[in-house]
């Protein structure tokens, strides 16, 4: 699916808000989810916390960024919570983008024959970074473009340009064109 | 996205990482509004358990000084209960605004990932950052003053009263040690964010 569909502007109540949002952005969301959570279990509990959260926040949504940009942000910024609590409990420190390109890749050398191996391999790669990074490529592999990933985060559009940078060249290297099949 | 895909290789890479990630089977779940507010509801009655766990270990001890308080004829000691429960109550209250688990804000989307991210961070950095006023500090005048107690009433248990306060000290000084440290790792958290949002062409978080 096309992420940068936008929600009919008909939609106007805060549940036919909601309603088109989990319509238009849903696998978007699910997918989201799998980039912050690997247990399955606690995974559907964040997904829900997130549809409930964003049900919630459309009470007070003013218009003034698109319903994407709204959207994803109440996404992300519940997963980052997510993120902050369980970081308690885990021992894996996060690392950032800069971090991952300088990291050895485990699985270097070993072409990604299946595509689900493949997947395992980006999931794994995603849930290693500290949340803004993991924002900025969740959003990116969404295909949002610089502008609208900056509008999400917060940060720069130059900062973003440099971090887009930093993840194709960490795809690139994870993801040679040998190894996946896409 | 741009589609240069044709001459540059990290493009090609990353666009097939991009139809990769996009094209993962979804379980598709689907909630109704209904559905979603029996949900809303349940997440607050879970955070209003949570909370009460919190505040449990403090209310158990409260009932404890309370018994401890209806029995004793010691006037000494009856002020160093009292003292205690109303420091016990203080904590409860701190924790209670402070907000260690609380409730999604409904204003999360005018937020960006950056604003909320440094919020939350802030908020748990200053929770922890001085325990000294709110969490440590209302107890030690019910140690004292039944310390005083022991001194006056018995002064051959003084001595066991004076190691008590030193374990106590001691595990005051701990859980103080323990909340620096982890005010300063979230003020390194907090550097990181400005310095991402500073510098246009900075590495970051």
């Amino acid at each position: 699916m096309s992420a940068i569909e936008t929600i009919p502007a008909a939609a106007s109540t805060q549940d036919e808000l909601y309603q088109d949002a989990a319509r238009t952005f849903g696998a978007a969301l699910e997918r989201l989810a799998r980039a912050y959570e690997a247990d399955p279990e606690v995974r559907r509990d964040l997904l829900q916390d997130i549809h409930v959260a964003l049900w919630r926040s459309f009470e007070g949504f003013d218009g003034r960024c698109s319903t994407r940009t709204w959207i994803y942000r109440v996404a992300h910024n519940v997963a980052a919570s997510h993120v902050m609590q369980q970081r308690r409990t885990r021992s894996q420190a996060l690392v950032g983008l800069e971090e991952l390109e300088n990291l050895p890749d485990a699985a270097s050398g070993q072409p990604a024959a299946e595509r689900s191996q493949a997947l395992d391999r980006l999931l794994q790669l995603i849930q290693r970074l500290k949340p803004l990074d993991r924002h900025v490529i969740l959003s990116y592999l969404e295909g949002l473009d610089a502008a609208s990933i900056a509008e999400i985060t917060g940060l720069s559009p130059g900062n973003v340009a440099t971090k887009i940078h930093r993840i194709k060249a960490v795809l690139a290297r994870q993801f040679q064109t040998r190894g996946t099949q896409p | 996205m741009t589609d240069s895909s044709q001459t540059d290789p990290n493009q090609t890479n990353s666009n097939q990482a991009q139809q990769l990630w996009q094209s993962q089977p979804v379980e598709d779940i689907k909630m109704s509004a209904d559905v979603i507010r029996r949900r809303a509801g349940k997440f607050e009655r879970r955070i209003f358990w949570r909370n009460l766990r919190e505040y449990v270990s403090s209310l158990v001890a409260a009932v404890l000084f309370a018994y401890f308080f209806a029995t004793t004829h010691a006037l000494l000691f009856r002020i160093a209960y009292a003292l205690f429960i109303a420091g016990l109550g203080w904590v409860v209250l701190q924790l209670h605004r402070k907000g260690s688990a609380r409730s999604m804000p409904a204003a999360m989307g005018s937020l960006t990932c950056l604003q909320f991210f440094r919020a939350e961070l802030v908020r748990q950095r200053d929770i922890v950052s001085n325990v000294w006023p709110w969490y440590l500090a209302p107890l030690v005048p019910g140690f004292v003053v039944l310390t005083v107690g022991y001194a006056v009433a018995r002064p051959a248990g003084l001595a066991a009263a004076g190691w008590l306060d030193a374990v106590v000290a001691v595990l005051f000084l701990l859980v103080w040690k323990m909340n620096q440290r982890a005010a300063r790792c979230l003020q390194r958290m907090i550097d990181e964010l400005s310095a991402a949002e500073n510098q246009p062409q900075s590495g970051g978080m």
